[in-house]
Order: structure tokens, then sequence, then C-alpha cells
């Protein structure tokens, strides 16, 4: 058996002398390590040109993120609204602090919804939260954390693969990303590559970017409305601007913006004028066609009516009430507001929603209030099929939430 | 681990500071290549290299004993030793399952319910490439065509050579060993070769990804599409395996030009074919001569007028080393019977003119049946089972579909159509005139860095490359 090389030793003439090896070796590795490091400063450089990094991804976690040690030094009892768009559009936390000061109870709360955010992420970031509080041994009042059956389906979760690398690394911790590494070698030094190297932007979101722009999933303009009110809903969104920009000449564009709690602005600070042109704004954006369009909309990109849940997304949603558990005293799962006249379950999406609603409560041990048709929210109270309109919906909603909390608070 | 993810930069990295700075000598280079392609090898799953490894070790001492071995029914018996080991890897790990369901499935049809149950292994990576890569050293001894070699070292380094170790080019024993034997140092004008090739090969790469989003959709729509459509969803997995495929490869050939090796090419420019015969000359080139050489030419070849049958089984059977699905059969036999035809209509007197003209328009035409011909290959080749394969075909030859337009439906075709032929473009440059660029210094130097840029900017390392399933 022969386990030598042969007679390769006596021979190294291709092979070249030692310094000749390290010569080439070395024009090879320099040039290696130039392309790459002129390659991804390019990378970068063509990035920042195109607002590509955390803050335009995912500011407005970003930004509630970086205001938690603010929350947790505030001196009242604290309230948080936690999930996804439909929260933030449905939450007016000034409202909730300043009708629960008039029965004499100080608290302060926050509306920390997100949109974009399916369980899985929300699950990372209510980890994120969950150690601030526990580090500082802070507790909240109330958390109230919204389950929103659409946010938890296959068709969402496969929706967003493209943002998961991306996410993660903004979003887990470093042990976290240290367990995917020694879990996943390959995985592991992707997901440090996007955070380090590529300033968490990771390719997948380019080309999906650019997927979406040259192969659009659908038409958006099914139903539409005639040229008039067309017309008119741009020009009224044009003169909203322009007032806001009059109303509000400090605001930075921030899109969790401390003073306002995370959530918009009130109709106390609007002029009257202002107001008028919002239900002028809401009567030609709340149109049949409008509302049909984002139902099939909906329906394509959440399965919002059949709901095929993901099971994943429903350990996650899981996760997320068990850290709230963990520095709260009390918490409460909600299911928003739904707009019936536009969207209707099937029969076996019901099932499947009781399913899910089973599951989770067993897990949890908290049972799920249902508001989606309560009576102080109507249809005309949403902006679209799925989110409440502001200065009416958040209003109505608000409203009805410090009814059903103010005794416990 | 996969070219175009940060792991193998890093795992390249460690790599060359060791093969270029510490290991200087013919040994402890080989030695160190060796242990980097397991490690390589290994990344995937650990578990499978004593499989890589001992296949190896198998027909190095079968070709061993074969050399040694005076009587020629020895010989034979130590060759069908080795075939029954290789062939017995594949038909465990990879056709066992296919077999088990198409037994319950024709014992089903005849009305009997056998519960078989499949063995659900996970198929080992490369598996395809490197059987076939250690059978044909055992042939080539067993012809005399090759001397055994000594130094198992060597032998199993030369078949596990990280490069092309999982999806290929198939190299031949009496390419990569001699090679192996004496590892050059690669010359600078030589690794700027590589270096293009690799840039080229990561820009086929990213292209093939972006293709995949109106392939898979054409795919998983069938029916829901125009007839223009579905022709951009087939065009695009045209583009898209070729793109992958040949983007490995030449990252491949790079690779191994940066380490002192030659391997040689495995497409040339195969979309620009003008016929079915000459598709095979130009599209992966390792398995076609492999699949001639050791197969055909073992059937018979061109003798005793057994050309068709013999055609017929050797791309019966390249189609299922592609994949075991009733689908890869029919690929394969598609392309048997569209080469018998050529060769057919090439005997026939009518045909003869049109066959050795040289003028454009017939140049032209050949060029569009050969591509026709091909894309529907593809068709079988990707649909996920023979009834889409043929409600897809009948789709792409409606007429007036009733199906609406999607928004930019054209402007997928056009960007489709441009890609795949940019790409042929750019690989016919590389192959005729890349010297012309590699010799102004500042341009090549540029292009690299833009090309690279671009791929790391919208390269997405998650996708892998389709050849790693075969």
């Amino acid at each position: 058996m022969n386990l030598s090389t042969s007679n390769s030793d006596q021979d190294n003439s291709n092979i070249g002398t030692p310094v000749q090896s390290r010569r080439v070796f070395m024009k090879i590795t320099l040039a290696i390590t130039l392309v790459m490091v002129t390659a991804m400063g390019l990378v970068r450089v063509l990035l920042d040109a195109n607002g590509a990094n955390q803050q335009g991804i995912l500011g407005r976690v970003l930004q509630a993120k970086a205001a938690l040690p603010n929350i947790i030094a505030e001196p009242n009892d604290l309230v948080m609204f936690y999930g996804s768009s439909m929260v933030r559009a449905g939450f007016s936390p000034r409202k909730f602090d300043r009708d629960l000061k008039n029965m004499g109870k100080n608290i302060t709360s926050f509306n920390f919804g997100f949109g974009g955010l399916n369980p899985y992420y929300q699950d990372l970031l209510s980890r994120r939260i969950a150690e601030q509080f526990v580090t500082k041994n802070r507790q909240l009042k109330l958390a109230l954390i919204e389950f929103n059956p659409f946010q938890a389906t296959t068709t969402r979760w496969e929706r967003a693969q493209f943002t998961v690398d991306s996410y993660i690394t903004m979003l887990a911790n470093n042990d976290e990303l240290w367990r995917i590494l020694r879990e996943d070698l390959t995985r592991g030094v992707h997901l440090y590559n996007i955070k380090y190297i590529r300033n968490h932007v990771s390719a997948e979101m380019i080309t999906s970017y650019y997927a979406r722009e040259i192969f659009p999933p659908f038409r958006r303009d099914v139903f539409q409305d005639n040229e008039k009110v067309t017309l008119e809903r741009r020009k009224l969104g044009r003169e909203l601007n322009t007032l806001f920009k009059k109303e509000y000449p400090n605001y930075q564009g921030e899109e969790w913006y401390y003073p306002w709690q995370g959530a918009g602005t009130i109709p106390e600070e609007r002029a009257a004028h202002t107001l008028e042109v919002f239900d002028k704004y809401y009567a030609v954006t709340q149109t049949d066609a409008q509302m049909k369009n984002d139902r099939l909309s909906r329906i394509r990109t959440t399965d919002i009516e059949d709901m095929h849940f993901e099971p994943r997304l429903i350990t996650s949603f899981i996760n997320i009430v068990k850290n709230f558990q963990r520095f709260s005293n009390t918490v409460e799962v909600v299911m928003l507001p739904k707009n019936s006249r536009y969207i209707t379950y099937s029969a076996a999406g019901k099932q499947r929603l009781v399913q899910a609603i089973q599951q989770i409560e067993q897990a949890t041990g908290i049972t799920i209030k249902n508001h989606q048709d309560i009576n102080a929210v109507t249809p005309d109270m949403f902006r679209d099929t799925t989110h409440l309109s502001r200065y009416r919906g958040d209003i109505a909603y608000t409203d009805f939430l410090v009814k059903e909390y103010a005794k416990s608070l | 681990m996969i070219f175009n993810t940060p792991l193998f930069f890093w795992f390249f990295c460690i790599f060359i500071l060791f093969y270029g700075f510490v290991f200087l000598k013919q040994t402890p280079k080989l030695y160190c290549l060796l242990i980097s392609s397991l490690v390589f090898y290994g990344a995937w799953n650990y578990s499978f290299i004593p499989l890589l490894v001992g296949s190896g070790i198998a027909d190095y001492f079968i070709a061993q004993a074969m050399a040694n071995s005076l009587d020629k029914k020895n010989k034979k018996r130590w060759l069908m030793l080795s075939v029954t080991i290789n062939l017995g890897i594949l038909a465990v790990f990879k056709y066992a399952d296919f077999a088990i369901e198409s037994v319950a499935a024709l014992l089903s049809s005849i009305g009997y319910n056998a519960s078989l149950e499949t063995l659900s292994w996970v198929l080992p990576v490369g598996i395809s490439f490197y059987t076939f890569q250690s059978l044909s050293y055992t042939i080539d001894v067993y012809r005399g065509d090759l001397k055994p070699r000594k130094g198992l070292v060597e032998f199993i380094a030369a078949l596990s050579f990280f490069p092309q170790l999982v999806a290929g080019p198939i190299l031949r024993a009496k390419h990569i060993l001699p090679q192996m034997h004496k590892i050059s140092l690669p010359k600078w004008d030589e690794a700027k070769h590589g270096f293009l090739l690799i840039t080229v090969g990561l820009i086929k790469k990213t292209g093939a990804d972006i293709l995949a989003i109106p392939a898979d959709k054409a795919f998983a729509a069938q029916e829901s599409l125009s007839t223009l459509e579905m022709w951009t969803g087939v065009l695009a997995f045209a583009g898209q395996i070729y793109g992958d495929f040949s983007g490995y490869t030449d990252m491949a050939i790079g690779l191994a030009i940066l380490l002192g090796f030659n391997i040689p090419l495995n497409f040339r420019v195969p979309y620009f074919a003008l016929s079915p015969v000459d598709f095979w000359r130009r599209w992966h080139i390792s398995l076609s001569s492999w699949l001639k050489d050791y197969l055909y030419i073992s059937l018979g070849g061109n003798r005793y007028n057994q050309r068709t049958r013999n055609i017929f089984i050797t791309m019966l059977l390249g189609g299922l080393w592609h994949g075991a699905a009733w689908t890869f059969l029919a690929w394969g036999a598609f392309h048997g019977a569209i080469i018998t035809l050529t060769h057919y209509l090439a005997s026939q007197p009518l045909f003869t003119r049109f066959n050795h003209s040289n003028r454009l328009t017939t140049r032209l035409v050949k060029w569009a049946v050969t591509f026709y011909l091909i894309l529907l290959g593809w068709v079988f080749f990707r649909a996920p089972d023979m009834h889409s394969a043929v409600t897809i075909i009948g789709n792409l030859h409606t007429i007036g579909s009733a199906t609406e337009l999607g928004a930019h439906a054209w402007l997928i075709f056009a960007l489709t159509a441009v890609w795949v032929l940019l790409v042929h473009v750019m690989d016919h440059y590389v192959i005729k005139s890349a010297n012309k660029l590699e010799n102004k210094n500042g341009l090549f130097w540029f292009v690299i860095i833009v090309g690279q840029a671009l791929c790391l900017l919208i390269g997405e390392p998650s996708n892998e490359f389709i050849y790693f399933q075969f």
C-alpha cells in the first residue's frame, strides 16, 4: 500500500522556489483583498446613496427601541400597546392618557405598533424590550398585545422571506447571532457579513426590491374611481401635506416620535379647517373602488379571509406574550376592530382562527379579547379595509379602550 | 459551502494563506489541498465524507488490482466491482426512492395497493459528479488507456478537489492526476484569467437568480398565464440554468487556476448551437463526453447499425443522471429523439444541401429550430411532473390565449431574452478574446471590481446552485 505522494518531493520544479511561490500568492492575496475592499466600498456607497440603511428599513422600530431608556424612566405607571400597523393607526396614547387623567389616574402609554413586522420579528423586538425592562427592574402596568390573524399566515411569512436576514441583524442580539453561527456556519457568517460589512442590508432585499418593480405581483387598480375623484384625492392629499408642514414646523420626520408617544397627531392640535379637509379627503379615499382594491391586495398578500396560519408565527406570537409577561403586571391580548363591510372570513378561515386562538390561549393562559366587531367602531371609521382612520377610528377605539381598562389601571 | 457566500470567501482566504505561504512543497501542499477539500465538503455534511473517501479508496485499490491482474476475466471482475460500488452508491442514495415509488405506483395501477416505504435518505451533494469521476479512472485503467497511479493521497485529493467537487466539471483521471502529482505554481497572467472567470461566473449566477423569479412564477402558475408569459418563463429558465451551472463552472475553473490547476471548458456558448448534436458538444461538455466515451462507446457506438438505440439509451441515462424522476427521463428521451431525428434528416438527400449550407439565413433557421427544441426540452427538465410538463407545452402553443397579459409582460420577455443573449456574447468574448482585456490592466481591474461589486450588491447567496442537487 502506497500512501505517499510517490516521488513528488524529489521534483519541485513546477511548484517553484519558496520565494517564487510566496511572490505569486502575495500578488493573488493582494488582488483578492483590494478587489473585495474596493467592491465592498462601492456597495456601501451605493447603499448609502439610495438611503438603504437600518433607519431606512426599520426606522420606526429602531427609534422606538432607542426610546426605551426614556420610557423606563417615566414617573407614571406605564402602558404599552404592542402590535402591527393596525395598532399604529388605531391607538392614540395621548388621548388615552388624558382621559385617564380626567379620571384621576396618572398613566403614560405608548404606541408600539409597527407596520411590516410579522410575529417572528415582533418576537425578536419584544425580547429586546423585555431585556431593558428586566435589567432596570421596571414593570408595565398593562401590556396590550394585538393578535392580528392575517399577520400570522403562511402567505405573510413567505412574502417576508426576503427581509428575514436583514431584520435579524437589526433585531437579534449578539448571543442570538452567535447561536445561529454555531448551529449553521454558512448562515451565521452570512448574517455577520450583513450586519458588519453590508450595513444591515442584505442582497435579497435589494434584489427583491428591483424584482418587485419589474415583476409586479398583480394589478392594484382592478376597480377604478372616476377621474374627478382621483384628481380630488391627489389635490386634497397635497393640501394635507402642506397643512401638516405649516402646523408642525418643528417635526423632523421621525417615524416614532417621543412627544407623540409613538402615535400620530390628535384632533385637538389641528386647525378646524384641517379637520374639514380631512373629512373631504376621507370621502374620496374610502370609496368603494379603493376598498375593493385594498381587499384584493390583502387577500393576495396576507390571505386575510382564509387564514392559513403559519405554525412558526403562532409560536412566535406565544413567545411575544411570554416575553411581555416577564415585565408586565397585566398582559391583555386583543384583536383589533375589523372592517366587516369588506372583509368577511370564510367558514374554513373562521375555523382555523378558532383553533389558532385556542392554541395561543392554552399556551399563555390568557383569554384573547375579540374587539373585531365592537359597536364603538363602525365600517366608515376605517381608512382602508384594515386600518382605522385618523381622528375617527383611532379616537373611537381609544375611547373604547379607556372604558374597557380604566378600572384595572 | 457555496462559492458565492461569505463563508466560502473566508474559507478561501484562510486556505490560500496556508496553501500559498506556509506549505511550499509538493507533499504538504497536497495534504493541505486534501484536508481543505474535505473541510469544504464537510461544511455541508461531515457524515458523507467517509462515502466520498471510501469510494475513492475502493477505486484506487481496484485499479491497482486490475493492473496486477494478467487474466482479462479477472480484470473484468475488478471493473464490475468498481461499477457496482459506484453505481450502487448512486442507486441507493439517488434512485432507490424513485424506484420504490414507481413500483408502488405500478402495483397500484393494477389494483394492488402495496405499502412500500421509501428510504428518504439525504442525497449527498456532488455524488453524481464524484462517482462518475472515480469510475472513469477504473474504466480507463481497464481499457489500458491509463496506468494506475501510485499515491492514494493524490488520488483522493483529485477526487475531492474542492473547486469542482460538488458540481463539476467531471474531471478525467488522466487530466487531473498528473496535475496533482506535480502541483504547479500559477503564473500571474493565468491568475488574472482566473479572476476574470470568477467574476464572470458570479455575474452569471446573479443573473440566474433574478431569472428564477419569472421562471418559478411561470412553472408554478402554468394554466393562469398568457402564452407570452409562459414563453418568458421557459426562456427565463433556459437562462437561469445556463447562468447558474456555467457560472458555477466558471468560478470552479477560475479558482482552480488560482491554485495552479487547469480544468477544461465545460460550456461553449450552447444556445448558439445549430443542431441538437451541436448543442451537446457545447453543453456540459464533461458529462456529454463522459457519456460518449464510457457509455455510448461501451454500448457499441455507431457500429452494427445500432446508433439510434445507443443514442437513445445514452440520452435516457444522461437524463436520469440529472435526477430520479420521470421528467428527467422524458428530458433525456426527448433529446435522444431529436438527436436521432437530426441524424436521420442529415442522411436524407433532400436536406443535404440545407445541412451543408453556410448562408446566414440557413444558419438562422437552424439556430431557431434548435433553440426552440432546447426550450421545449427544458419544460420537461423544470416541470414538477409529467402532467404539468404536457400542460405547459400545450400552453406554449396556444394561439390567442384568453389570459390577460401582466403589466410588464413584453418588457420582462425582452429583458430575459436580452440577458440570455448578453451572457452568451460575454462567454463568447471570454473564450475567444479574454487576453485582450487582460492585457489592459486598468480596464481589466475596473471590470473585475465593478462586476464583483454588482454581484455583492444584489447576489443572493441563499440561492443554491441548481446542479448541486444532481
